[in-house]
């Protein structure tokens, strides 16, 4: 097996690396760019927390090969602040008391945000199933749904 | 009730901004210059003796850098306390579980330690084994360890009042056998550990942990190292849940090959290890045997509990103790009769989970419902009338200085609908009733007190140091609030230092909601102190008794003048020059009976308060496939005063997620002997967002 150079596009900077074929998004990413932002759950697409956004979808990192995603923009959640200023999402995801150990509120955050992207007025079953691909064992959800929903309100 | 500017707010935790962008630093995280990576050997068989290990292979693999084995390990046994000290962290002689500890490597990259596993040859003598702890209670069942007959790791022997009597004066005697499934934390974290020891002979540890002074000992013990070489520092942790308290192999193993290798060494756990390897929750059995008046108030009581406790005691005397516990703490129980036993199997090991054995999954709140019915009585009046209140005594000799347990009660009813909803909904709906109460922190000896300081900078801001830890539930914001609440500052005025077992002053950790009732005091006593030095100097130069000053809005005032005052940051000057610095000092230990001891003295106070809560569920049941979906939820809880309402919250709505919704419907090990089947996320099923049902969390003061 041989390395292979490929060019990323993350969160607007150009990135060339050095990758195996069979080196995952979610170790690019973590331990190349070290973006660690981006969380490692369960390596096998279960539980959600490496979420990232791929051409503005969200994408599991951790069953995504970095090679696949070569020259498509890729937004992690480093990526989403703008200027300093934290994006709705996040804000509303801090005002609401939507993160409490902090570990899914990355891959949550970009998941309601593409959310949004896509359809500005989700209802809150809308809301409950576009997160329903990220696991969060400390809120029981209930803060997360009304971040996503008081989001949608500002944008 | 003194006046608070910011206790009881819906305050912005702290922490929120750096974990909404991805700044916050997990130990997985973490890298340090020259680090190694290590992956641990784990146990193929349930049972074993290990003849021999050859390492000769991996040693020379190149980039392998050490390679450990229990023969490294210098035979010293983990357990929190002495009488439980079962467990070597690598073993040297026998394998207890599948998945345990065997040898462990550090390499210059992960896939070399992967690479490395495979080359190391052990030999293993395959012993029967045993999975049911019922089976390994009896006569001929394989022994586990040579200490403990008939498998049996702890025994817990309660007896209050005159049992048989009371049973023969009941009107009504009910017996049945519950039966709770065993459980997984699924922390979102996988287990990690980062340590780093350099030549004069310092310990560096990073670990998601909820205490960090208990890990520092425990390792000072197992290392034979004094405590202040030996510093486990302050990381963000995925979420703890029980699962984060005990000492695991890894942080063991670590810094073991760390001190070997001159070099940082990192471990990340798989999640299949994260499930097998670390903890798991205890399965319970309970046989409960219950006479009531014709009323039904509990006369009588009598329980036997067997927990299965995995290879190793871990928390035992702990877990075996508080499932009546927090039943004694929860219902009045004059004449009660316990005997509590925690049962060796070959299964990884079993720890504290959210109030360990999840009593409330295995009995008498159950039992008081099936009394209700046969008795004719409505399940809230059955618990109304059995519930503890404010004044009472518990069943082992625990005063509750304050209860919301009625009120819980009675709040979730009305809002819940109960009235209207009991009996009367449609075939196929329907809904039901719980009630708990909980220790808040128990005897833990030296290591159950926290104590805390604050330190002022010349432009008036602080900072607090305190070993409170933060699993996610909110306990630095928490403490970093009371602070500025006492001391008249935002709390962006203060900085905080925390959970670094080198810095911060002894603290009991996150456990059994113990963080804001002890750290929380500890640290509004050093900011009462701090205030208290700050109005004696500033007393001088207002010209005003400290009486009648009052510390507010980063200015020291006096309070019928306010026009009259001096800016903290002067005072704080003022105070260097006096040679008399400000430094708030304050800690707090619980009032506990610290001759109680869990199986030799179950007797006296066991916490300094209690918290209390009560739940009602709406649920509705597929009537064809037996599918039960939760659609409404209603919790009141009685958690004393709120520091910050919304962290309250988030606490209710996520124990209706992991005990109510994960633990009742949802989660279960699956088993082929003493392999786990579903050690991943896929199959074993924690809720999501779409399984939640709506919810109203109820705060009672």
């Amino acid at each position: 097996m041989e390395k292979r150079l490929i060019r990323l596009l993350v969160n607007g900077d150009q990135h060339d690396v050095a990758v195996w074929p069979n080196e995952t998004l979610v170790e690019v990413l973590r331990d190349r760019l070290e973006l660690t932002g981006t969380k490692m759950g369960c390596g096998e697409g279960a539980c959600g927390t490496c979420t990232v956004l791929v051409e503005g979808r969200p994408v599991r990192s951790c069953l995504t090969l970095a090679v696949e995603v070569q020259g498509k923009e890729i937004v992690t959640i480093e990526g989403l602040a703008e200027g300093g200023d934290l994006h709705p999402v996040q804000e509303a995801f801090v005002q609401h008391g939507a993160i409490q150990c902090g570990f899914c509120s990355p891959a949550m955050i970009l998941t309601g945000k593409a959310l949004l992207d896509e359809n500005p007025h989700p209802t809150e079953d809308e809301v409950r199933r576009a997160l329903s691909g990220v696991v969060c064992r400390c809120t029981g959800y209930t803060k997360i749904v009304e971040a996503v929903l008081a989001a949608a309100g500002e944008a | 009730m003194p006046e608070h500017t910011l206790v009881g707010q819906r305050v912005v935790r702290i922490d929120s901004q750096a974990k909404a962008t991805g700044e916050a630093r997990y130990t997985a995280d973490l890298t340090l210059p020259r680090m190694l990576y290590s992956k641990v050997l784990r146990s193929p068989h349930a049972h074993a003796r290990i003849l021999h290990i050859d390492t000769s292979k991996a040693e020379k693999l190149k980039g392998v850098k050490v390679v450990v084995t229990g023969q490294d390990a210098a035979g010293v046994k983990w357990g929190v306390f002495r009488y439980t000290r079962d467990q070597e962290l690598l073993t040297a002689d026998k394998v207890r579980y599948i998945g345990e500890d065997v040898a462990a490597v550090a390499a210059e990259d992960e896939e070399t330690a992967l690479e490395a596993l495979e080359l190391i040859d052990v030999e293993y003598e395959v012993l029967p084994a045993v999975f049911d702890p019922l089976e390994a209670m009896k006569e001929g069942a394989p022994q586990i360890h040579d200490h403990a007959e008939n498998n049996i790791n702890i025994h817990v022997p309660i007896e209050v009042g005159d049992v048989d009597r009371a049973f023969q004066q009941a009107h009504y005697v009910r017996e049945d056998r519950f039966l709770d499934r065993e459980y997984t934390y699924c922390q979102t974290e996988p287990y990690a550990v980062l340590a780093s020891y350099d030549r004069a002979g310092n310990l560096e540890i990073w670990t998601p942990n909820a205490s960090p002074h208990t890990k520092a000992k425990a390792l000072s013990n197992l290392l034979e190292k004094p405590l202040n070489k030996v510093r486990v520092r302050r990381i963000n942790t995925g979420g703890a849940f029980g699962g984060r308290s005990d000492i695991f192999p890894g942080e063991f193993i670590a810094a073991l090959l760390s001190m070997k290798a001159g070099r940082p060494v990192k471990m990340v756990y798989t999640r299949e290890e994260s499930f097998t390897s670390v903890r798991q929750a205890h399965s319970m059995v309970v046989d409960s045997k219950i006479g009531v008046t014709r009323d039904g108030r509990i006369v009588a009581s009598e329980i036997k509990l067997v927990l299965d406790g995995g290879a190793y005691s871990s928390t035992g005397p702990i877990a075996t103790s508080v499932p009546f516990l927090v039943w004694e703490e929860t219902y009045r129980l004059p004449n009660a009769r316990f005997n509590g036993y925690r049962v060796y199997t070959n299964k990884p090991v079993r720890g504290m989970y959210r109030c360990h054995g999840r009593a409330f999954h295995g009995g008498l709140g159950m039992q008081l419902d099936m009394i209700a019915e046969e008795l004719g009585i409505d399940p809230l009046e059955i618990q109304l009338r059995n519930a503890l209140t404010t004044g009472e005594t518990q069943a082992t000799g625990s005063r509750i200085i304050s209860c919301g347990l009625t009120e819980a009660l009675e709040t979730v009813a009305e809002r819940s609908g109960w009235k209207e909803k009991r009996g009367k909904l449609p075939y196929g709906r329907g809904v039901g009733m719980g009630a708990n109460g909980m220790m808040v922190g128990f005897p833990m000896g030296i290591r159950g007190g926290s104590a805390a300081l604050i330190k002022f900078n010349e432009d008036g801001g602080a900072t607090l140091i305190s070993g409170v830890v933060d699993n996610g539930q909110g306990n630095e914001s928490m403490v970093v609030q009371i602070a500025a609440d006492v001391l008249g500052l935002r709390m962006e005025d203060i900085n905080l230092v925390s959970a670094d077992s080198e810095v911060t002053p002894l603290d009991q950790g996150a456990y059994s909601q113990a963080a804001t009732f002890v750290s929380g005091n500890a640290v509004r006593a050093a900011a009462m102190d701090a205030r208290e030095q700050i109005l004696d100097i500033a007393s001088d130069m207002l010209d005003a008794l400290p009486g009648e000053l009052e510390s507010k809005g980063g200015k020291v005032q006096v309070r019928e003048r306010p026009e009259r005052n001096v800016w903290l940051g002067k005072v704080i000057r003022q105070a260097l020059i006096d040679n008399a610095p400000v430094v708030g000092k304050g800690s707090y230990m619980p009032k506990v009976d610290q001759s109680r001891e869990w199986v030799n003295n179950p007797k006296g106070q066991h916490a300094g308060t209690f918290s209390f809560g009560a739940v009602v569920a709406e649920v509705e049941v597929d009537t064809e496939t037996g599918q039960v979906k939760v659609t409404n939820v209603t919790g009141a809880h009685d958690c004393g005063l709120a520091i910050n309402p919304m962290a309250v919250e988030g606490q209710l709505e996520g124990s209706v997620a992991s005990g109510g919704v994960g633990a009742t419907l949802l989660e279960e090990h699956v088993w082929d002997g003493g392999q786990m089947l579903n050690a991943n996320m896929l199959e074993y099923k924690v809720p999501l967002s779409v399984d939640m049902p709506q919810i109203v969390p109820i705060i009672v003061e």
